[in-house]
């Protein structure tokens, strides 16, 4: 009985969860513009509209085209299984931080695919800058993981984020924002890229699916919002770390507690995001170092901890 | 004002027009009557005078001005598409409005002898005077890595037709043509068929986020050809018109960038303040754009009653600006997004004849609210604004200040309203064989109407000539060098109408 509940909530958590956090932010830019807004769940009967669209599909896209939206999708629910981004999850298998690293960086090489497949110029220079954004920013999102692995000596993720004896409440502040920055490079989201925007030539992830409709287009949606979840998942698992010793909590108040912790990020990224300026495209390497620099001071902090 | 048409040979047309704008004089606008004559129009600012210049032409072609003087390539463009007069040597002559799926094998409004003429000629000889040649060739950049982006003409978003053709390297945008025309509808055809007397319901169209500077063209023009005084209240009451419409559209305009730069907040609170301005032009004219309002004669209604109600919102709007852009400029990364973006430099801004906002950014300080007559301008005491950068950021700073002059000169506007006529009855007839020209500042910069009767008194040739036509190539040379992604900001910047331009 308690399995079966734990695999219902787990099921919410994968397919209403991540685009309601997408109406989430949505919501609290509209509101911090005075406007009403679209309801949470909209991007969820957005995904439902799309499903019913016929498609459209360029004369000059392969088969690649179309199958970059599905492994996309499935990459992105295998990382929500496997990864302790949430509580409850049923699954409790090894999750080795570098597969992680490169399972986000096959999305993305089939996602660059797909955009150079059908020819257009938008897909190609957007599919340039994000082979630019993406080597740039890997090495903070490596090294912020990899400053949590040191105190639990290994690199397995469920290890980590259920070690409560080492317990260095600075380490997992540092490394839950640098994860953060990182996170917003690697969702295309501000101030490196106007996931509003209508023009194609200041984007950079939505230039990329601009070719794909309905059922492919929803894939592709889907499969970015299972990413912003679980990517602000294990951020908001790092805050709590840090707030307090989780393993001392009764399951119940996990659960409520990495839920509210998500969507208290996600409500923070809107609000950061209805504020801040899209940077200068020259400017956005500045950015990431600020990740990277983070992510350095958290393994420095550690690595001294560690020493004594 | 009335014009007196002057005779000039072909062969000092170069030579007065390069030696009037040496001496600080402008081009107002090259066009042609009938397809028989070449028509100049030089402003002389200072003296605020106009020199209307008519050049015959002989056999289709003339010589070419743009190689001496680079701003009259646009027109020298145009008049060979309107009129299939041939710019010899013009070293980029191609259609900027009828494009290939025009079936027209004569110029649109030349007279129907140079039509026959035209006719005569073969498309196979490869000449490019035949007019059914429509052929187009962008500009190639060539080189390892260069490549090329085609955006539009149909656009993302409610924004019109254009095509934009980038050569990149990289990021980097080595060239950009424009090409435009997509919105081409005879406008100024159908102004001289139409009655004058319903003459403005067309020309207030002729940009619809601009009825109130084209109307106001228009009214001023068609009014010099009929000889008659407008009342002082009318002249007024086009004057708050006419700066109501600049605060909305500048306020809008400054949105736009605030929007591009991803700066929602200021966006969405740009969008909010343009509403109190909207509001001010449904308190004046019954109508939130302000259609109808301005017609030849005066204005169509006035009511002393709501002068009070739109200077308190003057007022309010005023205080609400104030937090916004202080929100706006003091963010020193939306500073940095704008500043050194999109530059023209000053010595091209007068080389390409640049007008409005686009101008008084490059260091020009023209605005034709202190020159030419116009409501109730030139007497009004006013400071344009000036700005030496010449970036994005130039620009909407340029914008905040003229909103702030603009409320200003609103606000006085509306204490000085006296009581009287606002409209006296018009003639019956426009003045036979003469022309006429109004130029009035709009939003976007200097708009000229210019009106040319036949001997019956009917409107022969009415040619508009909208501040875009000076500022898209002005474009082309600000995203130059820029990255791709930034093209969007710098066109804001500029915020260029493409009907203004198509007609």
């Amino acid at each position: 009985m308690h399995l079966i509940l734990q695999y219902c909530l787990f099921a919410f958590a994968i397919f209403i969860l991540p685009p309601s956090l997408l109406g989430l932010i949505r919501k609290v830019k509209a509101r911090l513009q005075n406007r009403t807004g679209a309801p949470i769940w909209q991007p969820i009967l957005d995904l439902a509209k799309l499903l019913q669209k016929r498609e459209t599909v360029s004369n000059t896209a392969s088969w690649v085209f179309r199958f970059a939206a599905a492994t996309n999708a499935s990459l992105a629910l295998y990382l929500a299984v496997v990864l302790p981004w949430i509580s409850p999850r049923p699954y409790a298998g090894p999750c080795d931080l570098f597969m992680v690293i490169y399972i986000l960086a096959a999305m993305r090489f089939f996602t660059i695919l797909a955009a150079m497949d059908t020819g257009s110029a938008f897909g190609a220079f957007a599919a340039s800058r994000e082979a630019t954004l993406s080597f740039l920013v890997e090495p903070a999102a490596v090294l912020s993981l990899a400053a949590l692995a040191i105190p639990s000596q290994s690199s397995d993720l469920i290890v980590i984020f259920s070690n409560s004896v080492d317990h260095y409440p600075a380490l997992w502040l540092l490394s839950g924002t640098a994860f953060l920055l990182a996170s917003m490079v690697e969702l295309s989201r501000m101030p490196i890229d106007d996931p509003t925007t209508h023009l194609e030539l200041t984007m950079v992830h939505e230039a990329m699916i601009l070719e794909a409709s309905a059922g492919n287009l929803a894939l592709f949606e889907f499969a970015n919002a299972v990413k912003l979840a679980v990517l602000f998942g294990l951020t908001s698992q790092c805050y709590l770390h840090a707030l307090l010793n989780l393993g001392t909590v009764s399951p119940f108040a996990n659960v409520c507690l990495s839920l509210g912790s998500l969507l208290a990020v996600a409500a923070g990224v809107g609000a950061f995001e209805s504020v801040a300026v899209k940077l200068y495209w020259r400017k956005a390497p500045e950015f990431i170092a600020y990740a990277l620099t983070l992510a350095l001071l958290a393994c420095i902090v550690t690595l001294g901890a560690s020493l004594k | 004002m009335k014009l007196n048409l002057k005779q000039l040979s072909s062969e000092e047309r170069t030579a007065r027009l390069k030696a009037a704008l040496d001496a600080g004089d402008r081009l107002g606008l090259i066009t042609s009557i009938d397809g028989d004559q070449l028509i100049m129009l030089l402003l002389s600012p200072g003296k605020r005078s106009i020199d209307c210049y008519e050049t015959p032409v002989a056999g289709g072609t003339y010589k070419s001005a743009t190689a001496m003087v680079p701003q009259a390539h646009w027109f020298e463009r145009t008049t060979w598409d309107m009129f299939g007069l041939v710019p010899e040597g013009h070293p980029r002559l191609k259609r900027t409005h009828l494009h290939e799926p025009y079936t027209l094998t004569s110029p649109p409004l030349s007279h129907e002898r140079r039509k026959a003429i035209e006719k005569t000629i073969q498309p196979e000889s490869g000449d490019r005077r035949h007019a059914g040649d429509r052929s187009y060739h962008f500009l190639g950049v060539e080189g390892q890595g260069v490549y090329e982006i085609p955006v539009g003409p149909i656009h993302a978003g409610i924004i019109e037709p254009g095509h934009f053709r980038f050569s990149c390297y990289g990021e980097i945008i080595l060239n950009l043509e424009i090409r435009l025309g997509y919105v081409h509808r005879g406008i100024e055809k159908r102004l001289s068929e139409v009655p004058w007397q319903r003459g403005r319901f067309v020309a207030e169209a002729a940009a619809s986020d601009m009825p109130v500077a084209n109307s106001l063209a228009h009214a001023t023009a068609v009014e010099y050809l009929l000889q008659i005084e407008v009342p002082r209240l009318a002249l007024y009451l086009r004057s708050i018109a006419l700066e109501i419409e600049r605060i909305a559209m500048h306020l809008s305009d400054l949105g736009g960038l605030a929007g591009d730069i991803g700066f929602l907040a200021i966006a969405s609170s740009m969008g909010r303040l343009r509403g109190v301005a909207l509001r001010m032009g449904e308190l004046l004219s019954g109508n939130r754009l302000m259609r109808g309002f301005i017609c030849p004669g005066g204005v169509v209604s006035a009511s002393m009653r709501v002068a009070e109600e739109i200077a308190q919102l003057a007022r309010q709007l005023k205080q609400e600006l104030k937090p916004v852009v202080a929100f706006y400029m003091d963010n020193q990364v939306a500073v940095d997004r704008m500043e050194g973006v999109g530059v023209v430099r000053s010595s091209l801004a007068r080389e390409f004849g640049l007008v409005g906002v686009a101008a008084r950014a490059s260091g020009d300080r023209y605005d034709c609210r202190n020159y030419w007559n116009h409501g109730a301008y030139p007497n009004v005491d006013l400071e344009p604004a000036n700005e030496t950068s010449g970036d994005v950021f130039a620009r909407a700073k340029v914008r905040i200040s003229e909103i702030e002059t603009s409320l200003k000169l609103l606000i006085n506007f509306l204490d000085d309203l006296k009581e009287g006529s606002f409209l006296v009855s018009l003639p019956d007839r426009l003045e036979a064989n003469s022309s006429s020209v109004a130029i009035v500042e709009s939003h976007r910069g200097e708009l000229i109407h210019f009106i040319h009767t036949d001997a019956r008194g009917e409107i022969q040739r009415y040619c508009i000539k909208d501040a875009s036509v000076n500022n898209w190539t002005a474009l082309a040379i600000a995203v130059r060098n820029n990255v791709v992604a930034d093209f969007p900001l710098c066109n804001k910047s500029f915020s260029l109408s493409y009907s203004g331009h198509d007609l």
